[in-house]
């Protein structure tokens, strides 16, 4: 096992950081047995113990490590101010590799061997539901599933902190409606859980706010050409895109539809997943003028926000890890605050049923975008939901706030 | 009419870029009777080494011109090292060119910390024809294609080194004993795939997105295409390639997407099944 301190010397630091960009090349086989971040202090009662099971190596592994990346500057906050009334906070990492048959068994040695209070992490749905057997059922642990995701997930100890459809949509379309004047939609979508779910909802929100959609068609992942698509879009006198063609299909998506002159005929394209992770994934004139809707854009300028990015960028200086909404990172945050405020409330309880009836209605001031509060007896969190449009400043692409909805229903269970 | 103008673009586009990443899988699995299963890898990195290119400030257009000399020579190398010992057993040729695909990719991979970069087209946008709009990239590509193929083709056909090849091809062991190297040519046939594959990712990595796995999804159709026109002929796996590529980009325009990538396999199954050696192994023999 490897271990290390935090806050304690610069060469461990460099040493974990290290390790973690080997083993997010694949290089470093799973990290075997899980890695442990031991708090600089002890406490009488023993620190509490949060498990992390996200995707360190694989597909998946920049959102996985811009999530351990979060969970350890949250923590190493929450310790420097003295941990949860007075105890330290210790983490447990567990590589979930990107890959649910190894995540199960690896999820399932971390409980069992370190015995965890919570465990955050999963990023993808698949992931999320072959992991949480082992961490709710049969481990009877509290588990905060952190990332944007197509809703559903009512399971009873299992918390969600990232937005629903319902927060992505119910301000986003109605908006692409009524204020930018947007009625024939698109959704063009890889073939997977996300977007099936995700459009049935989007449909009903595009047709009660008088919207039509013209068609809805699903590819293969990897597809790479779309002229099909294209012609669709352009003889179904489309004028909204609402996206969910994900990587590795997303770029000549894009591409053949900013080469049919969709954008300049005045389409106009959306996709809710886009944070500041995918502002190079496209080339900039391709990204001008696309719309997405996050808890969370850097572009925020309330003074909680700008500080916690600042004391990110001085924790992870020039990381490729960004403390963004569509890698689950703010999810990430939010979600070990809720913890915090629920062991606060159980006044150092650490006992599940305890906990988790306190997490029901946990509340948290101040968070990246805002503050949030779970929604009693419905597993999810009200937040605030920002509409951001991508605009280009000597050709690079960023977002730029149009429209804010405070405290947005998550509308799940 | 402007619709079936387009449409035909689009499908000879597509088909552009499969050719011309099967050219090289067939070259070496015709000449040598290895399938090359680093062969996606190569691709790659022919894509990565524009994007070294572009990000050392060399620009794209040199990237482009460095690519194949760089993946071949890399090719040159790797056949001098692990290849040629492969070559008395195709099966584990395949294992062996399947474990350096994967040390290559997941290099790649830790190289770009896993993340998706965009290259954009060293020449952008579209010209229009008749208020039909054509993308400059895609044309480009076409028309190197057709460079690339009939230049090939002058090569096997017409130039000295092309006799020996052809000669080494159709009997080793004769060509040997006319004292042709076969060794140095299957060296260079070699490099010469992996030039042809570091070409063709240079080409199209700006239609689609540097990530490790760029090759992964081509590899897959290009060894259905060289299945589909047959090894032995340098004309066989270009056919084959012409032909997975227009079922591929024209099917979604008949059937829904998700139906249309299992369905190119069936009819080319069912093809191959039909004429077991191929489109133009058939009509040889």
């Amino acid at each position: 096992m490897k271990e290390a301190k935090t806050g304690f010397t610069p060469s461990r630091r460099g040493f974990l950081s290290g390790a973690g960009a080997l083993a997010t090349a694949g290089w470093v086989g799973g990290a075997a047995a899980g890695w442990v971040l031991r708090p600089a202090w002890a406490h009488a009662a023993g620190p509490i113990k949060m498990g992390i099971a996200t995707d360190i190596t694989g597909p998946i592994a920049p959102s996985g490590n811009a999530d351990w990346q979060v969970a350890q500057f949250t923590i190493e906050q929450i310790n420097k101010d003295g941990g949860i009334l007075g105890r330290p906070i210790q983490l447990f990492l567990e590589d979930t590799a990107s890959d649910p048959n190894v995540a199960v068994g690896n999820v399932r040695r971390m409980i069992q061997e370190h015995r965890p209070d919570v465990v955050l992490g999963g990023i993808t749905s698949a992931m999320r539901q072959a992991i949480k057997d082992p961490i709710v059922t049969r481990g009877r642990t509290l588990y905060i599933y952190p990332q944007l995701y197509e809703g559903k997930e009512c399971t009873k100890d299992l918390f969600c902190t990232g937005p629903t459809p319902a927060q992505q949509c119910d301000k986003l379309i109605p908006y692409l409606i009524k204020t930018v004047g947007k009625k024939r939609f698109a959704l063009p979508s890889a073939n997977y859980v996300w977007p099936q779910v995700l459009n049935k909802y989007a449909r009903k929100v595009i047709e009660a706010n008088g919207g039509e959609v013209v068609f809805e068609e699903y590819y293969p992942l990897d597809q790479p050409e779309y002229s099909a698509t294209i012609s669709k879009i352009k003889d179904g006198k489309v004028d909204c895109v609402f996206n969910t063609v994900i990587p590795p299909g997303l770029q000549p998506f894009m591409k053949q539809l900013y080469e049919s002159g969709f954008q300049k005929n005045g389409g106009v394209l959306t996709c809710v997943y886009f944070d500041e992770n995918t502002l190079n994934y496209l080339p900039a004139n391709e990204m001008e003028g696309l719309y997405s809707c996050l808890d969370y854009f850097q572009a925020v300028d309330d003074p909680f926000s700008k500080k916690l990015q600042e004391d990110y960028a001085k924790r992870f200086p020039n990381t490729k890890y960004l403390f963004t909404a569509g890698a689950a990172a703010t999810g990430m945050y939010r979600g070990i605050k809720f913890y915090e405020a629920a062991v606060k409330e159980t006044k150092g309880d650490l006992h599940r049923d305890a906990v988790a009836a306190a997490m029901d209605h946990a509340v948290i001031e101040h968070g990246p975008g805002g503050g949030a509060a779970m929604v009693p007896g419905h597993m999810h969190c009200k937040m605030n939901m920002y509409t951001a449009i991508c605009r280009i400043n000597a050709g690079k692409p960023y977002y730029e706030i149009v429209d804010k909805a405070d405290m947005v229903d998550p509308r799940e269970c | 009419m402007a619709n079936v103008v387009s449409v035909t673009f689009d499908i000879a586009s597509f088909t552009s870029v499969m050719v011309l990443i099967v050219l090289g899988l067939g070259v070496i699995a015709s000449m040598m009777g290895i399938f090359n299963f680093a062969h996606g890898e190569f691709v790659l990195l022919g894509a990565y080494t524009v994007y070294l290119s572009a990000s050392a400030g060399l620009g794209l257009w040199f990237g482009i011109v460095a690519a194949p000399v760089v993946v071949g020579v890399l090719g040159l190398i790797m056949e001098r090292l692990i290849i040629r010992r492969f070559y008395a057993s195709p099966i584990i040729a395949m294992l062996g060119t399947y474990a350096i695909g994967l040390v290559i990719r997941e290099t790649v991979r830790g190289l770009l910390g896993g993340h998706y970069e965009s290259i954009p087209e060293p020449i952008g946008g579209a010209f229009s024809i008749g208020g039909v709009n054509f993308s400059i990239w895609r044309t480009i590509i076409i028309i190197a294609t057709v460079a690339v193929l009939s230049g090939s083709w002058w090569m096997l056909a017409h130039t000295p080194i092309g006799l020996r090849i052809r000669g080494a091809l159709e009997n080793p062991m004769l060509a040997r004993a006319c004292g042709i190297s076969t060794s140095r040519l299957y060296g260079l046939t070699f490099a010469f795939g992996s030039a042809l594959a570091g070409l063709a990712g240079a080409l199209i990595v700006p239609l689609y997105q540097l990530s490790a796995d760029i090759g992964i999804r081509f590899l897959v159709q290009g060894f259905l295409s060289v299945m589909l026109g047959g090894v032995g002929t340098f004309s066989g796996p270009v056919l084959g390639a012409g032909g997975v590529g227009v079922m591929a980009s024209g099917l979604p325009w008949l059937v829904p997407p998700v139906l249309a990538d299992p369905l190119v396999f069936l009819i080319a199954l069912v093809i191959v099944k039909i004429r077991p050696q191929g489109f133009i192994g058939a009509a040889r023999t």
